[in-house]
């Protein structure tokens, strides 16, 4: 018996130190389990009118009562807009979706949107956004990191 | 031969005299532990799929199939260990369901043959329980694609 | 000598010289494992297949019966055995083993019985001065050929019984020395009877009528009141199945003590192993019954016993094939001289 519990111990402590590895939780590494509200990222040519609109966007996209957290990522090309959707309202997701879209397109007819509710795609916009914070994080690694993202959404089983 | 529908007067006496006798299957017992047991499994799967979701990239599209896979896996190992079929006398439907069951037929049959050798008692017998699993799986998925495929084809949906 | 329509009297009582039985690890944990003479602690019995453990459980059991009455292999005339699996190889092998002149027989789970009641026939009218009977039934491999595999997490109904891993075996003779013997007196072979129910987890309430009626006809026959035994234990009806033919036998007006009325199903287990409805097998009457119940003559405690072993005559291919479940029971009475 003691044996077990040492055993259950161990295996405890494995888990919760694995949790905390470097001893820094950031957003990302809870997203799926909290809402992180993060702001609005662009990159792009950092201009007023561009931070307008991302930030317009966003506002757009939290407005839909269906959803509870939205991560918005704009740069020249596409706009990734990634959100979790309330827990009931997942039975009408793909409604929720296309309804974001047309809304999207209809406002912002110039802008190429890429609407995911997946955690995944949520988890590394927010990881993004958060490696855009520090500053030897360059304009072309953040657009690499969101192509990424991007292929990784198109991506079917 | 006799079957159901023709008995004769006789035989239906005595199944009266013996229903008295029978000991009923507890259905509602049987509900509850299986809506528990099954619930619990499904809840150990969606932590893997969270998991897959967090360490790897997978999205939530792309972490059904790996999921599934350990799922099976986890399953092979306890019909291995001698616990599965336990959990399934007191589950039922519970472990039945999940497709740690499939699991669980599969390697169930390859443990029971292996005496016959491998390419006519484990290879042979494998799929004896599970092989009409996969047949009409297979063969269900066929019809409903056929169907869709028609139904997009002439403007329905 | 034919008695009745269906019965037969040993008028030369034929002895039950020894017996040997063997056992595996669950009945090591039930009730009667104190009557065992070989018990096993691994289903595998240190073969290489259920099958083949199967066989030596048979062995083992003739082997001690023979040691017991300390009589050579070579003085016996004649062997009768039979199991539930295919062809009935087990009991087969086994006889290939022993090398006494052989007759494998099937009656399902009544095999026990008929392979008494045959024994003690030839033995009656001096066609042999010993003959070895038995049957056998190995939990794995039965459950292998007639059910979903050993690990398969199927939940099985409450109706649902569990094969005995045992073996039991009975040298039947002419005369034995040594007093407080038991003989055989008379033996009824039942009729196959089948009311039409078709489910494989419920072989008790398929097997009652089989049971009833047999011991119907012996009462009839022998012209005998129940009160005569001092038991009558049938051999795998199992809770549902007992329950159903006690009272099927007092609709046939035969009075009977519901505690002179007992099953080897019932007895075999404790109440806390996870067995449904009871043991059965062919191996289940035959290891009660020349285990623990001779054990219990010996000791005084019974006088006069009917032992009625009863048969599910099914396969796995017959009830695929939604064929109703066909059964059959023998018994046989044993008294102390």
């Amino acid at each position: 018996m003691k044996k077990r519990l040492l055993i259950m111990n161990a295996i405890s402590m494995i888990l919760l130190s694995g949790c905390s590895g470097d001893g820094k939780v950031t957003d990302s590494d809870l997203a799926l389990l909290k809402t992180t509200h993060p702001p609005a990222v662009l990159i792009d040519k950092n201009t007023k009118e561009n931070l307008d609109l991302v930030q317009s966007i966003e506002y757009d996209v939290e407005k839909m009562k269906e959803l509870y957290d939205v991560a918005v990522v704009k740069s020249n090309g596409d706009t990734l807009v990634a959100y979790k959707v309330k827990h009931l309202q997942r039975f009408h997701m793909k409604k929720i979706e296309k309804k974001m879209t047309k809304m999207l397109e209809e406002k912002y007819p110039d802008e190429n949107f890429i609407v995911s509710s997946d955690y995944k795609i949520f988890i590394e916009a927010v990881e993004l956004q958060e490696k855009m914070k520090d500053p030897k994080f360059t304009d072309k690694e953040a657009k690499k990191k969101l192509d990424k993202i991007i292929k990784l959404k198109n991506e079917m089983t | 031969m006799s079957n159901k529908a023709n008995k004769t007067p006789e035989q239906m006496k005595y199944e009266k005299l013996e229903q008295k006798h029978e000991l009923k299957r507890p259905v509602l017992k049987n509900c509850i532990r299986a809506f528990w047991v099954g619930g619990l499994i499904c809840t150990v799967g969606q932590a893997v799929t969270y998991f897959y979701i967090y360490f790897f990239n997978f999205t939530e599209q792309t972490a059904g199939n790996p999921t599934v896979a350990t799922m099976i896996f986890i399953s092979m190992l306890l019909t291995g260990f001698g616990v599965y079929d336990r959990l399934g006398q007191f589950a039922g439907a519970g472990s039945a369901v999940p497709v740690t069951g499939f699991g669980n037929a599969v390697i169930s049959a390859a443990i029971e043959h292996r005496t016959e050798g491998f390419v006519l008692g484990v290879g042979g017998n494998m799929f004896k329980l599970a092989g009409s699993v996969i047949l009409f799986g297979v063969f269900s998925a066929f019809v409903v694609a056929l169907i869709k495929t028609l139904l997009t084809i002439w403007g329905v949906i | 000598m034919l008695k009745g329509k269906q019965s037969w009297v040993f008028q030369n009582l034929p002895v039950i010289a020894s017996a040997g039985v063997s056992g595996g690890p669950f009945e090591a944990n039930g009730n009667l494992s104190e009557d065992f003479d070989v018990l096993h602690d691994d289903l595998w019995m240190g073969e290489d297949s259920y099958e083949k453990a199967h066989r030596v459980l048979m062995e083992e059991a003739g082997q001690t019966a023979l040691n017991k009455a300390n009589v050579q292999k070579e003085d016996v005339q004649f062997y009768i055995a039979g199991d539930l699996i295919n062809q009935i190889t087990p009991s087969s092998l086994s006889a290939r083993t022993i090398q006494i002149p052989y007759f494998g027989v099937f009656g399902a789970c009544s095999t026990s019985m008929e392979g008494l009641a045959l024994a003690s026939f030839i033995v009656n009218y001096h066609g042999a001065d010993h003959v070895l009977t038995g049957a056998s039934s190995h939990n794995a491999a039965v459950e292998k050929q007639f059910r979903y595999p050993t690990e398969y997490g199927g939940q099985k109904p409450p109706t649902a019984q569990w094969t005995v891993t045992g073996a039991g075996a009975a040298l039947v003779s002419a005369k034995a020395d040594g007093p407080n013997l038991p003989v055989t007196t008379s033996a009824t072979i039942g009729k196959v009877i089948d009311m039409g129910l078709t489910d494989p987890f419920n072989m008790g309430g398929a097997m009652a009528p089989a049971a009833a009626d047999t011991i119907t006809a012996h009462f009839k026959d022998m012209q005998l009141d129940p009160s005569h035994y001092d038991l009558i234990v049938t051999g795998d009806l199992g809770r549902i199945g007992q329950e159903t033919t006690y009272e099927l036998l007092q609709n046939n007006g035969l009075k009977i003590d519901r505690e002179k009325f007992k099953d080897c199903g019932l007895m075999i287990y404790k109440e806390d192993q996870p067995v449904q409805s009871g043991g059965s097998g062919a191996g289940c009457s035959a290891a009660v019954l020349y285990g623990h119940l001779l054990n219990q003559m010996k000791q005084g405690a019974y006088r006069r016993i009917l032992v009625v072993a009863t048969g599910a005559l099914l396969s796995p291919l017959t009830f695929q094939q939604s064929e109703s479940i066909p059964c059959i029971a023998h018994a046989v009475s044993i008294e102390m001289t």
